[in-house]
């Protein structure tokens, strides 16, 4: 391998890592604050995708993508909001199975309705930012390399939400103990609300970002919770650094291990191969925190 | 029970009658959906095995259910092994594939166990989906039947049969003493351990065992879809069995078969009209379940009669606790007890060490929870650590009993080693312990709590058949009565009063013929009139059973009542010991208490 396809294969990574941390950092938030694995959270991913592709078509693919990205942003949101209200609320506490089995009952209710609103087929947009740039020999979509910048952006963002707000002292507080924020005078139902709602909107925006360099399917929902949950995993649940560096290992491991022909057939065994291995190492993945 | 079966051999003549009446439909059909009902409901089975009756949830079942059909698929096609033979090592090769998995996800617990079955579960996945020359790949395996089980009502009871065996044979586990350890690791896992149950390696047989007949399962599906396909292990093939139990309910054994027939119906008649709306109506069934009906349909009349309890009573349908609140203690014959003076009396038997603690220590990074710690237990003694909180009394029963690893120093019981011991293991030498926070099977009877003790002492848990109810029945009242609970042995546990919980787990402590009994706080929580009823009850079966008892306690007039020695501890260290009243005159403790617990008022 040349060093020219090193860095193509690296930026391919890279680019998957992009919108798969901007997903499993939502996943991660909402399990570190709530303790509550979300199985619907594929399935706030495909919407965004879905919103986003029929806008992005009907306005037209420039000014189109960035309007349907900020409709489904705020679709995700809104719908994650009614989640919570209705369904997670019941079950905070509650043995995981429970919380397991509601948010996955949401994911077969969310399935069959996009079945229902957007068809069975898949569905392709065009690139808001065409063109590539060529380096060395090789081309690198524009695209791709937004989308590694944008997942940066988020990156600080989450990180200042969570360190330089209120909210985010709030979030972390109520990770340590929630009981003793509440004691403070801290309206930890809302805060859950909240939580979770931005937990849905990071879902929602890594559907909509993932939207023009893939087809989207109504299947792709557990495609990328089954990748969200091996890079929280890895990274350890709850840790937005975690899902940092898993995205990145995932993201790279699919990239690679696809081009090199003898891995090719089983890039996405490596990956659960490195889930497994990481939960033996250390069973709170690498940034995770022992539950207390 | 006996409706379900008949219900299962009608179906193909019910069919065919049908079928005469209405040409519209056919019996084929009917037949065919009732032999996919037969074998969810085998699948759904197998793993409520472990959800309902152990508490593990997996992601990899469906892996295991893939793994039988496609053993009869590539041993057909690759070897030319007849399918009858494949069927009959489908579930060896699941079960190899489930132990040899499980083990692997066992290096986890409770939610992290479960998403390690997810990554096993797409790891094989992924390993029959891309090895094409060997499965087939995306395009499946298929197999054909033998001339003799073409017949589509032929092949309905063959595979009738063969799900009724397997279900025969899950329903003595179920029941068996083996069933009985599962039962009580699902019920309270450190309870579980504390009676001598190894969990893990319980765990892990019954997810082999699940994984077993999930093979049978998926052998049958092959049998009569004649094709495997990688979809079935893909994680989310587990939806259905789990869908399939919660729809008949987890904690009775046909339920999800009950389930299993439900879903064929909803799914033909649904989605066949509403081929998208069919995961809609399913969500909300599961939602609902989840959320008001958590017994699932076979607790729907539970859920009726208390819809119309509360209609009736027409206010908030709580339900009501039995009173019992320090019944048992009440019951407990004062005048038949030996008096605490007579106990008092009673020498220390020769003064044999029983328990030997040598420079114990545990550090938590820098805190010295437990530093440097040594003291004995002579046999027959009742001897008391106090301290303030935080003095290392817990984390030094915690050390003990092995919830905990000493970082250094050694513990000797009865002759021998058992420093760093698992609990289960220690449990087992005879070391009974009461925990602070009261540790018993909440669902289980009061009987069964102190049946299922007798049967982990006895060994008798390893055992896949005879009736754990019926073992041990009379031993279980007559401790039940002799502790003040018999007339209570057949209510849930969690249903007595805390003063009662405490008595369980003391008389479970007895079934496990103990030698030394150690009680964390055990009149924590209790009424004054509670904790001396609770005390005389504890001074009595001592004297009566010749126990050793260790116990920490904060009540001074508890530990100068019952104890003959009294350690003392103070941050992590032992401060002084001697028997009662010497302790009581030291200075030093005095010191210790007034500066720190001014409120216990020593001597009284």
């Amino acid at each position: 391998m040349t060093p020219g396809q090193l860095l193509l294969f690296a930026v391919g990574g890279l680019s998957n890592a992009a919108y798969l941390f901007i997903v499993a950092a939502g996943l991660s938030l909402v399990f570190g604050a709530l303790r509550v694995i979300n199985m619907a959270h594929g399935s706030l991913y495909m919407i965004a995708a879905f919103v986003t592709v029929v806008i992005a078509n009907q306005v037209g693919a420039g000014l189109g993508f960035w309007a349907g990205l900020l409709v489904a942003v705020a679709v995700t949101g809104a719908i994650g909001g009614i989640i919570e209200v209705l369904v997670l609320r019941r079950v905070y506490g509650r043995e995981h199975l429970v919380q397991l089995l509601g948010t996955y009952a949401v994911s077969l209710v969310v399935a069959g309705g996009v079945r229902i609103v957007f068809g069975a087929n898949y569905r392709t947009v065009g690139s808001p930012i065409p063109g590539h740039i060529d380096v060395g020999g090789y081309s690198y979509a524009s695209y791709s390399l937004f989308m590694i910048a944008a997942a940066i952006v988020i990156a600080f963002g989450v990180w200042a939400m969570l360190y330089r707000t209120n909210l985010g002292r709030n979030i972390r507080a109520a990770v340590a103990d929630p009981d003793l924020l509440n004691a403070t005078g801290v309206d930890v139902t809302r805060l859950y609300t909240t939580v979770f709602v931005i937990g849905a909107g990071l879902a929602g925006l890594g559907g909509a970002i993932v939207a023009p360099s893939q087809a989207i399917s109504s299947s792709i929902d557990t495609d990328v919770l089954v990748l969200a949950f091996a890079i929280s995993v890895i990274g350890g649940l709850g840790s937005i650094v975690g899902s940092a560096i898993g995205a990145v290992i995932v993201g790279m491991v699919i990239s690679f291990g696809l081009v090199i022909p003898a891995t090719n057939p089983y890039a996405l065994a490596f990956v659960f191969i490195i889930m497994t291995a990481v939960l033996i190492a250390r069973p709170r993945g690498l940034f995770g925190r022992p539950e207390s | 029970m006996l409706v379900l079966f008949l219900f299962a051999a009608l179906i193909p003549p019910l069919a065919g009658f049908q079928e005469n009446v209405n040409p519209d439909v056919s019996a084929r059909f009917q037949i065919f959906l009732g032999t996919s009902a037969l074998v969810l409901a085998l699948w759904a089975i197998s793993y409520n095995l472990m959800l309902g009756y152990t508490g593990m949830v997996s992601f990899a079942h469906a892996a295991y259910y893939g793994v039988g059909a496609y053993t009869v698929a590539i041993l057909f096609k690759r070897y030319n092994v007849p399918v009858i033979v494949g069927l009959a090592a489908a579930p060896f090769v699941a079960a190899a594939v489930g132990l040899v998995t499980g083990l692997v996800a066992q290096r986890a617990v409770r939610l992290y166990f479960s998403l390690l079955t997810l990554a096993i579960s797409q790891l094989l996945f992924s390993l029959v989906y891309q090895s094409y020359d060997f499965t087939g790949g995306d395009n499946g395996a298929a197999i054909t039947l033998p001339d003799q089980l073409t017949d589509y009502t032929t092949l309905y009871y063959f595979t009738a049969a063969v799900v009724g065996v397997c279900l025969l044979l899950m329903f003595m586990i179920v029941r068996s003493p083996l069933g009985a350890a599962l039962l009580s690791i699902r019920e309270n896992r450190q309870r579980a351990a504390a009676i001598g149950i190894n969990v893990k390696v319980y765990e892990l047989a019954i997810y082999t065992i699940a994984s077993l007949f999930a093979g049978v399962a998926g052998g049958l599906f092959i049998f009569y879809q004649q094709q495997a396909y990688p979809e079935m292990l893909y994680w989310t093939a587990n939806a259905q069995p789990v869908v399939v139990s919660l729809l008949g309910g987890t904690t009775t054994f046909l339920g999800p078969a009950i389930g299993a027939f439900i879903y064929v119906v909803l799914d033909n008649t649904i989605s066949k009209q509403f081929p998208y709306q069919f995961d809609i109506i399913l969500g909300a069934i599961v939602l609902a379940v989840v959320l008001a009906v958590p017994g699932g349909v076979s607790d729907l009349p539970a859920v009726f009669m208390r819809l119309r309890e509360r209609f009736r009573r027409g206010d908030e349908a709580e339900e009501a606790p039995v009173e019992s609140s320090g019944d048992a203690i009440r019951m407990f014959d004062v005048r038949k007890a030996l008096s605490s003076d007579a106990i008092q009396a009673v020498e220390v038997h020769s003064g044999k060490t029983l328990l030997s603690i040598e420079h114990l220590s545990k550090r938590f990074g820098g805190l010295r929870a437990v530093e440097d710690v040594s003291l004995e237990v002579k046999q027959g003694d009742r001897h008391a650590i106090i301290g303030p909180n935080g003095a290392g009394k817990s984390t030094l029963f915690n050390l003990l009993t092995g919830q905990l690893k000493p970082t250094s120093g050694k513990v000797i019981f009865d002759g021998r080693d058992i420093t760093g011991k698992p609990p289960h293991v220690i449990a087992r030498t005879g070391i009974g312990r009461a925990f602070q926070i009261t540790t018993i099977f909440p669902k289980l009877t009061v009987r069964q709590n102190l049946q299922y003790a007798m049967l982990a002492h006895g060994g008798y848990t390893i055992r896949p058949f005879g009736i754990a109810n019926r073992m041990f029945r009379a031993e279980a009242q007559e401790l039940a009565e002799s502790v003040g609970l018999g007339a209570w042995a057949d209510l849930p546990a969690g249903q007595l009063s805390h003063g009662d919980q405490r008595a369980i787990e003391i008389a479970i402590s007895l079934a496990l013929g103990s030698k030394l009994v150690l009680l964390d706080e055990p009149t924590a929580g209790m009424s004054a009139y509670e904790t001396d009823k609770a005390m005389e009850l504890v001074r009595r079966l001592a004297a009566e059973r010749h126990l050793t008892l260790l116990f920490c306690e904060h009540d001074m007039s508890v530990v100068f009542s019952t104890a003959r020695t009294v350690t003392v501890m103070h941050q992590g260290r032992v401060l002084t010991e001697g028997t009662a009243e010497q302790v009581r005159r030291n200075p030093d403790v005095q010191k210790v208490y007034l500066g720190e617990l001014e409120e216990e008022e020593l001597g009284a």
